[in-house]
């Protein structure tokens, strides 16, 4: 029974961070423990998350970012600082054995100032190491990250790039699977499936190219995509362009009736952190397609044990794999059921069992 | 209970023991104690010892020995016995823990069960505020084995203080340290591998350990002067032996024995230069006692000139061995090759001695680094200084210069300047004119200088320089190290008169740094001199002195080094350069990224210089400018003079890409000619391009969108090359410059000439392209994929093949095959080549486009076509459009190559096809159509 404290930049944004805060939460609490959500700031546009747990929002309106000049800068610290007592005095309130998580390195510049009272303070980071080194948190998780007691990445590769660059506090702690499927595709329609934002880096250019090779010799099968994103209207003119047919069917919120009706999942994604995508994908027992782009998917999928890997970029590849998977049942079969077994090695048990052994840990 | 018991030893050594109870006390896992280890010291540890377990009383507990032990075994041992806890670590005073250091070893030896864990060592330097990973390949990433055998390199690292040991291990194992011995934790750490049923290594950093290199008292390994040490060592070794014995462990001898040869040795034989000749003798003694006892076997699986040195000092040769070790420098040095070489029956040796026996001939073997044949520059030749003295005012100095395999050919002509170079700012140099001569298979030089007039330190900023050959061979410009024994030099001492003042100094003092390589240093002699530099020097030494000065040197070369990168350069590019006025009529001329003069550019040129139009050329070099046309100006690539030239030219030509920061002005012309149409998928069609980021893609095209014109072959070149790349500026449809003379015919008569292919056999030219390697980058060797060996005997009688790789990787042939296989690398320029060859083998190279147009037969050598094009993509179907036969394996391209006639028929369509599709354009007017249009 302890009091954990989720500090990130917002609580109630629509996103993969946030969504795994609240799921997280929700597992926490099912074992006893006492959750804070605390949020640097409101998101632009909110989502409803419930009200399962007290929150804490440390500022109404967006912090002031860092900009030249020196004015700016001590305008920006002081309401930091503001911030960063109220994060003190909620801390204050724990019980003896409680646990800080700054779940991003934004939300880790709060902690940093704030006074944990004794309490351990766990960081997190929710991406590669190769996507941390391309961005501006490359500096910033080394310089505020390495005052943590621990560094939480999502996969042993990744902790091991960040330990051979110096974070001697790196350690890994993988997402658990946040589905629960109450029905399984029979691998018989005539689908292949993709769920993910519109986005460059989801790379879902590269899917419609490989479609454009197997779409002729076999019109049976239908590309499904889900998601909305700013490559919408690129993506349909690309198709156009192609000459075919991809039924961009937007958001949704039904996973379940997504995958489905569908026999293969496709990710075609250029960089990824852990992905959900192929969590969810695997715990419905659909074959998946992957860019061999992370070391988050190498993670999740052992190449013709339970997915296809396909060297980054290679298009011709990725459409060799589909096509292979589409003209093989017993294949797709064969994967998605292994995928279902294998997938288990994050099911919300081992992974909060992996959380309390971590939170014992620092106490140590 | 607790969960850690560090054990810390500790040896007169107050002032640095506190730093390492610290580092243990502030651990980030709490349930850590620490037991001080006092072995007998005789300052104030004992005191300090006491007081820090004062403070921790629950944390920290001491044992003082009554007797010195002499070695760091049995204090480690008496600590073992004092703990009780669940792990055990050890600690040197003189070291720290990383703060996270228990935290991760204790977090995996629970989660993997592992009886020893061990963490990446850091060796840090903090006088020159450095810090190295210690084996870092070991540590690379996270792994678990379940014995030594699944790694066994592991043994490579003989450190005991970066592990964390079960302590139910070590007594069920009875594992301990041996007592009085140096290199205990060789000994040890052997016995812990071996005995350890799980071992988990992490790349966590839990170690530092500080390596003061100009303290007073030496630690153990500093002290390898020590022969008792060496010879500890190799007691250790020994032993060692016995352990594996014990264990029944013969399998990994041979791997202690491999590291002995490419490890241990080599860290005595580096400093045997600079030891007595007694302490050489008794050296070679004991070693050469201890290498007759490995497994012969060592020498084949040791790093080659590793093996070699073991040989010599096993013969007994001590400038073999020395000799052989400037070749394999420290980390950061420069290797120098010192030695002759000799070439047998078509091989070449490291030595001319020993070559009778069997075994020795396999260790002596160096042809396949490929001596013969790298550029002259490659071969870093050592030179000595053998004369070196005073006359009046006069220096003299003389030595010479290894000529191996007579690379320097006498016929050429030489010359040479000594230099004397700040060794802190490499481009201070004073250069003395040298005499310089053939004598006895040597390169002889002598030089002599006035150094009071010639040479001028500033004083005080330049305490050291260092003495160098520039040796020029034809237009090859080497720059040669010289070392010098202690009987030479002499410590000479030259007198100068530094600019600054003369109180920085008044000589100039030879002597030998760590390096081996001969130097100079100011030191003064006079009175007002030698009390201003000890002045300055007890100024230097207290804490604000050292930091101010150290300040001043950064902030200096900080200076310098920004003055000369690329950054600083782009800036003043844009910023200063592109504001000057355009110069009308100059072009800037560049092939390869300035690596070659070749290609469409030379051609362009070549066509430009006949039509008598007056330009200003000037031609971009990367290296030497060696090869490139003496009528134009010459810039080294990435010069300040480089970006000036690109600022203010009217026209850039070039068939690759300027650098990315020079944007191109709107007055200035830019023509792109490129370097061959496409096989393989380019730019936005190629999987490196289509995963990479939005912001590569961007940089990309930024640099694409400053071509203003791009000329192409064919329109399969517009539909391919100029697509995938984004060209969007006009296409020249004039084929390319550089094929005008295969379509217009030419012999390339002096280039037979010069290759000295004066017979009738048939000359065949071999030009694959480059493959990447393992790290995605591509192959710098290039291993010939088929049996040279078999070509030569095989059709050697009637056919020469030349073997050019891709400039991006180099190809060693033993010279053996002189006559009939040869590598062709060298020559800037393939059209010539490809005008003087009957035929053509290629893999995906776009040579196949060029040679098409000759209409002579071509193979297609593709064992690897699947993958190929699996991996990088194609344009085309090879096999369905080939004009000539594909290829699998070596009997069916041997077969191709005994019938060139037959193949020349067979495929007379499909090449002719093969030219029409791909050179459309190619009609040998290219180079007058782009001169006439641009520049008339």
């Amino acid at each position: 029974m302890r009091d954990v404290f989720i500090v990130s930049n917002s609580v109630d944004e629509l996103g993969g961070l946030t969504r795994w805060v609240h799921h997280i939460a929700h597992l926490f609490s099912e074992r006893g423990h006492r959750v804070h959500l605390v949020g640097v700031t409101h998101a632009k546009e909110k989502y409803d998350y419930g009200d399962d747990f007290p929150v804490t929002v440390l500022h109404d309106t967006h912090p002031p970012a860092r900009a030249k000049g020196r004015l700016r800068e001590l305008r920006r610290r002081s309401v930091q600082r503001k911030g960063a007592e109220k994060l003190s005095a909620l801390f204050r309130t724990a019980r003896p054995g409680g646990i800080v998580i700054a779940a991003q390195v934004w939300a880790m510049e709060w902690v940093a100032l704030a006074d944990t009272a004794g309490m351990p303070v766990i960081g997190m980071s929710h991406e590669s190491y190769a996507a941390s080194q391309e961005s501006s948190r490359f500096g910033r998780v080394q310089s505020y990250f390495s005052q943590a007691d621990r560094l939480l990445v999502l996969t042993t590769e990744d902790a091991d790039a960040w330990a051979r660059k110096g974070m001697s506090n790196i350690d890994v702690m993988p997402n658990p699977v946040h589905v629960t499927p109450t029905a399984f595709p029979d691998l018989t329609e005539p689908v292949v499936v993709a769920l993910g934002r519109l986005s460059y880096e989801k790379g879902h250019d590269m899917l419609l190219e490989s479609w454009a090779r197997v779409a002729k010799n076999n019109p049976s099968w239908k590309l499904r995509v889900f998601g909305a994103g700013p490559m919408d209207e690129t993506l349909r003119r690309q198709a156009d362009e192609l000459d075919i047919t991809v039924d961009l069917a937007g958001m949704t919120n039904d996973v379940q009736g997504a995958l489905t009706n569908a026999s293969i999942y496709a990710l075609p994604s250029r960089s990824e952190g852990f992905p959900m995508g192929i969590l969810e994908a695997m715990a419905y027992g659909l074959p998946v397609v992957a860019f061999d782009s992370a070391p988050g998917i190498r993670e999740l999928i052992t190449h013709e044990i339970d997915g296809i890997l396909v060297t980054p970029g290679n298009v011709i590849e990725f459409a060799e794999a589909l096509e292979r998977l589409m003209g093989d049942p017993g294949l797709r079969a064969k994967l998605g059921e292994a995928g279902r077994r294998s997938v288990q090695r994050f099911s919300a048990d081992v992974v909060v069992d992996r959380w309390e052994r971590m939170f014992d840990l620092v106490y140590r | 209970m607790t969960d850690v018991s560090v054990i810390v030893i500790v040896y007169n050594d107050a002032d640095r023991l506190p730093d390492a109870v610290r580092s243990a006390l502030d651990q980030s896992h709490r349930s850590v104690e620490v037991i001080i280890v006092n072995d007998a010291s005789t300052d104030g540890t004992r005191q300090v010892a006491d007081a820090l377990a004062a403070e921790n009383p629950d944390r920290v507990r001491v044992i003082h020995r009554t007797e010195n032990s002499g070695a760091g075994g049995q204090p480690r041992n008496d600590g073992i016995e004092a703990t009780r806890s669940t792990y055990l670590m050890f600690l040197d005073s003189d070291d720290t823990l990383d703060r996270h250091a228990c935290r991760n070893l204790v977090a995996t030896a629970e989660e993997t069960g592992a009886e020893l864990v061990s963490g990446c060592c850091w060796r840090v330097f903090p006088e020159r505020k450095e810090e190295h990973p210690w084996f870092r390949r070991l540590y690379r990433e996270r792994a678990v084995y379940s014995s030594v055998r699944e790694c066994p390199d592991l043994m490579y690292d003989t450190l005991c203080t970066n592990k964390l040991y079960r302590r139910d291990f070590l007594d069920r194992e009875q594992l301990r340290f041996p007592s009085g011995l140096f290199y205990e934790d060789l000994l040890f750490c052997t016995e812990i591998y071996l005995a350890a049923r799980m071992i988990a290594v992490i790349p966590h950093r839990v170690y530092n350990w500080m390596v003061y290199e100009n303290s007073d008292r030496p630690s153990v390994t500093n002290q390898r002067a020590r022969l008792r040490n060496f010879a500890d060592r190799l007691e250790i070794f020994r032993r060692i032996g016995e352990v594996y014995d014990r264990y029944g462990a013969d399998d990994l001898k041979l791997s202690r024995d491999v590291k002995f040869l490419n490890y241990d040795l080599p860290l005595y034989v580096r400093t045997l230069r600079s030891r007595e000749p007694e302490y050489r003798a008794k050296f070679l003694e004991l070693a050469a006692g201890y290498l007759n006892e490995l497994d012969p076997r060592a020498y084949e699986e040791a790093k080659q000139i590793k093996a070699i040195i073991g040989f010599m000092v096993a013969k007994g040769d001590y400038e073999g061995a020395v000799s052989a070790i400037e070749y394999v420098p420290k980390k950061g040095g420069k290797a120098r090759l010192a030695t002759e070489l000799v070439e047998r029956d078509g091989r070449v040796f490291w030595s001319a001695d020993y070559l009778d026996d069997e075994r020795a001939r396999s260790v002596l073997d160096v042809t396949d680094l490929g001596f013969h044949s790298m550029p002259l520059k490659s071969l870093t030749l050592a030179g000595r200084v053998t004369e070196m003295d005073l006359k009046g005012s006069t220096l003299h100095v003389a030595g010479d210069v290894v000529n191996p395999l007579g690379r320097i050919d006498s016929a050429t002509k030489l010359r040479a300047e000594l230099e004397f170079r700040d060794r802190r700012r490499s481009r201070r140099v004073f250069g003395i004119p040298a005499k310089v001569e053939h004598a006895g298979g040597r390169i002889r030089w002598r030089a002599d200088s006035q150094p009071i007039r010639q040479l001028r330190p500033l004083g005080f900023v330049d305490q050291t320089w260092s003495l160098r050959l520039r040796l020029h061979v034809g237009d090859d410009q080497l720059v040669i190290r010289l070392t010098a024994d202690e009987a030479v030099h002499n410590h000479l001492e030259v007198p100068v008169r530094p600019r600054l003042t003369r109180l920085a100094g008044d000589h100039l003092q030879a002597y030998v740094p760590e390096s081996g390589e001969l130097a100079l240093r100011i030191v003064a002699r006079q009175l007002a001199a030698r009390w201003t530099l000890a002045v300055l020097s007890a100024l230097a030494k207290t804490p604000y002195g050292r930091r101010w000065w150290q300040t001043l040197l950064r902030a200096e070369k900080g200076m310098r080094d920004s003055f000369q990168s690329p950054k600083t350069k782009v800036n003043f590019y844009s910023k200063v350069f592109t504001r000057l006025p355009i110069r009308r009529r100059t072009i800037v001329f560049e092939s390869h990224l300035g690596k070659q003069y070749s290609d469409n550019p030379k051609y362009i040129y070549e066509e430009l210089r006949r039509s008598g139009a007056k330009y200003t050329a000037i031609w971009a070099y990367a290296g030497s400018p060696t090869g490139f046309p003496k009528d134009a100006k010459l810039v080294r690539r990435g010069s300040w003079a480089y970006y000036r030239a690109l600022a203010r030219a009217q026209y850039w030509v070039d068939n690759q890409g300027f650098p990315r920061g020079a944007t191109k002005r709107p007055q200035t012309t830019y023509i792109q000619t490129w370097h061959g149409s496409a096989y393989k998928l380019m730019g936005a069609d190629s999987p490196e391009t289509k995963r990479g980021t939005q912001a590569h893609r961007a940089r990309h095209q930024q640099m694409v969108d400053r071509f203003d014109y791009f000329v192409i072959r064919s329109e399969h070149d517009a539909q391919t090359l100029a697509k995938g790349l984004g060209v969007r500026a006009e296409l020249v449809r004039s084929g390319y410059p550089r094929n005008d003379a295969l379509v217009n015919g030419g012999s390339g008569a002096a280039l037979r000439k010069e290759l000295k292919l004066t017979d009738d056999r048939k000359v065949v030219l071999y030009a694959p392209t480059f493959r990447n390697g393992p790290n995605g980058k591509p192959e710098k060797r290039f291993e010939l994929p088929f049996d040279v060996e078999r070509f030569a005997k095989e059709l050697g009688e009637t056919h020469v093949l030349l073997v050019r790789p891709h400039y991006l990787s180099t190809a060693v042939l033993p010279p053996s095959l002189r006559g009939t296989v040869r590598s062709v690398a060298d020559v800037h320029d393939v059209t010539s080549l490809l005008q003087i060859t009957d035929a053509l083998i290629t893999d995906y190279s776009s040579v196949m486009f060029d040679y098409a147009l000759l209409d002579r037969p071509l193979l297609f050598f593709a064992p690897d076509l699947e993958d190929y094009v699996r991996s990088r993509g194609s344009y085309f179907d090879l096999a369905e459009e080939a004009p000539g036969p594909v290829v699998g394996d070596e009997e069916e391209l041997f077969a191709a190559l005994a019938d060139l006639d037959g193949v020349g028929t067979r495929y007379a369509k499909q090449r002719k096809r093969f030219a029409e599709n791909f050179g459309e354009y190619d009609q040998g007017t290219a180079a007058k159509q782009i001169v006439e249009r641009f520049f008339s």
